[in-house]
């Protein structure tokens, strides 16, 4: 585990910078502008998994160290047009972390077209997406930041090439409590964030008719299976008068989801779901839909800690997952 | 930006490197561009500049800018490192487009489809492997000694592949990547119908193991003992 990995008051995080530390951070946008110049890499959320437990704060920040690079990381920003080559330039040996800004287009096009990206798969790619203060979500933006330039922006992702010594490779895992339900398979007939019309184990029907008429616990995800993957797709919203359910991630035409079946009980299923042995985490983040829906305030989610946030990424846009990346 | 760093972006030329000169009226739709080491300077006035013409100079075969068939002009590196703009001694590409050549020789392709899809001459192409048969030519670079195929993986021919994408058997699989990886292929695999393009993602497949070899044991052990298997059946 990555024990540097840590909220920490803004002087600490400054004097990293200042010492020439290649740092990933999160935190406020407040709190962010307040850092100086330097080899690291940002985006804000105001919400965090601890080892004291899950916690909001707007004066701290989340800083993941990263350390054991055969060469010194490339960070920079990426635009709408130049994602799709985010896994194409990555290093041949080594990761890439990725922080996007929530409801930019960036976000729409990784949500959509990542996996068809160039390389999509090949190489490690984990991130996350920036959010804000739910308090703050009618006027505030959520953004990234280039360290090296100071450089905030709300319509570029912002991304950190870690290369790698040829003897060490990167990997990511995923720890995802949800599992299908037993109600009916869904199929829907095109990817979109905003869906309506699909199939219900095989007959046409409509996911908001559906979901309201069987009183569907709506912070349950749908999921599909991915060889064995568990991969969510959460709800955002359900209109049954327009018959339109809006999601957090894309669903993919072809693929099977079903309602998850509730969990009992959030913490103890995740302490169950941890990885045995305390592995070498690089980077972590959970999704703040599990802080909101589980009630992690103040509650320990065990030695995986880091921000949690509007949407995960573990290669693909991922909804209501914790992802975290070792290096072995 | 001017032109020649804009030149020097797209073919990813970065400091000592400099892009010092650029002409495009020596062959048709073609772009020449010299290349050499940043040298310090002397002086504000008489600051020294690499210059063509140099009586070590070499020129070769980039891949294409746009339509404009690129030539590179510059020094061969003597200790076999270098970027891949550059090329060897009497190659007659540079590194970047021998491993592109090599890449597609190695999946197969047909010479007559590679000069189309490169816009290469055949008679460049045939010196190039030419140099390759006669060991004068080396393609080992890290990254291409990383894509040789592990000696004990199913051959892209195995029919224990086209099983592994029609989801006719499965492996128990530890790797998120390779999970959503094997779930794209397997849905275009349904829909794809020719053979030449699902030989492409045999080969797609094939190079997710070959990449990630030290993480996949487990998986490993299961195609070998598959592909036995197989072998052994009457």
């Amino acid at each position: 585990m990555n024990r540097q990995q840590t909220l920490m008051p803004l002087p600490l995080a400054a004097d990293m910078i200042a010492a020439g530390q290649v740092l990933c951070i999160a935190g406020d946008e407040a709190a962010l502008r307040q850092l100086p110049r330097g080899q690291w890499i940002g985006g804000t959320i105001p919400y965090f998994m601890t080892r004291e437990g899950g916690q909001v704060s707007r004066e701290q920040v989340f800083v993941t160290p990263i350390t054991g690079f055969a060469e010194p990381p490339r960070l920079r920003f990426r635009d709408r047009a130049a994602l799709p080559g985010v896994c194409r330039d990555a290093p041949e040996s080594g990761y890439s972390i990725v922080i996007i800004p929530a409801f930019s287009d960036c976000h729409v096009e990784f949500a959509q077209h990542a996996p068809d990206y160039e390389e999509m798969y090949l190489k490690p790619l984990v991130g996350w997406i920036a959010g804000v203060h739910l308090d703050d979500l009618a006027q505030a933006k959520p953004r990234v930041v280039l360290g090296p330039t100071g450089e905030f922006a709300d319509d570029c992702a912002v991304v950190m090439d870690v290369p790698l010594p040829p003897d060490r490779f990167a990997q990511i895992d995923i720890v995802n409590l949800f599992h299908p339900g037993h109600g009916p398979a869904i199929v829907f007939p095109a990817s979109g964030f905003t869906v309506g019309a699909c199939t219900l184990d095989g007959e046409p029907g409509n996911l908001a008719e559906y979901l309201t008429h069987a009183g569907i616990d709506t912070r349950l995800p749908l999921v599909a299976d991915y060889c064995g993957a568990l991969i969510n797709v959460s709800i955002k919203a359900v209109d049954p008068a327009s018959g339109r359910v809006e999601l957090y991630a894309p669903v993919f035409p072809g693929l099977e989801y079903r309602i998850a079946a509730p969990v009992e009980d959030y913490v103890a299923s995740f302490h169950q779901a941890l990885p045995g042995q305390a592995p070498d985490i690089a980077f972590s983040c959970n999704c703040i839909l599990n802080y909101l829906h589980s009630g992690l305030d103040g509650k320990r989610t065990g030695d995986l800690v880091g921000p949690f946030t509007f949407g995960e990424i573990g290669y693909q846009l991922l909804n209501q997952t914790l992802v975290y990346l070792t290096v072995s | 930006m001017n032109t020649k760093e804009l030149v020097a972006a797209a073919l990813e030329v970065r400091q000592p490197w400099q892009v010092t000169q650029i002409r495009h009226d020596l062959g048709p739709d073609q772009i020449d561009v010299w290349i050499g080491k940043e040298a310090a300077r002397t002086g504000w006035l008489f600051g020294s500049r690499s210059s063509p013409g140099k009586p070590d100079e070499r020129s070769w075969r980039h891949v294409n800018l746009g339509r404009l068939r690129c030539v590179i002009h510059g020094s061969p590196m003597l200790d076999g490192e270098g970027p891949v703009w550059l090329g060897d001694d009497e190659q007659p590409f540079t590194r970047l487009l021998s491993r592109r050549v090599a890449g597609l020789m190695h999946d197969g392709i047909g010479f007559g489809t590679i000069c189309d899809l490169l816009d290469l001459p055949v008679a460049e192409l045939w010196k190039f492997k030419h140099r390759l048969d006669n060991g004068k030519a080396v393609l080992a670079t890290p990254q291409a000694s990383r894509n040789e195929p592990l000696p004990a993986l199913p051959a892209a021919d195995d029919p224990l592949w086209e099983s592994l994408l029609d989801g006719s058997i499965g492996i128990e699989m530890h790797a998120l990547g390779l999970k959503l990886l094997l779930t794209k292929l397997r849905e275009q695999w349904a829909v794809i119908g020719d053979p030449e393009v699902r030989a492409l993602k045999v080969q797609e497949l094939r190079r997710y193991f070959i990449r990630h070899e030290k993480s996949l044991a487990r998986e490993l052990a299961q195609l070998r003992l598959r592909a036995t298997a197989s072998e052994e059946r009457p």
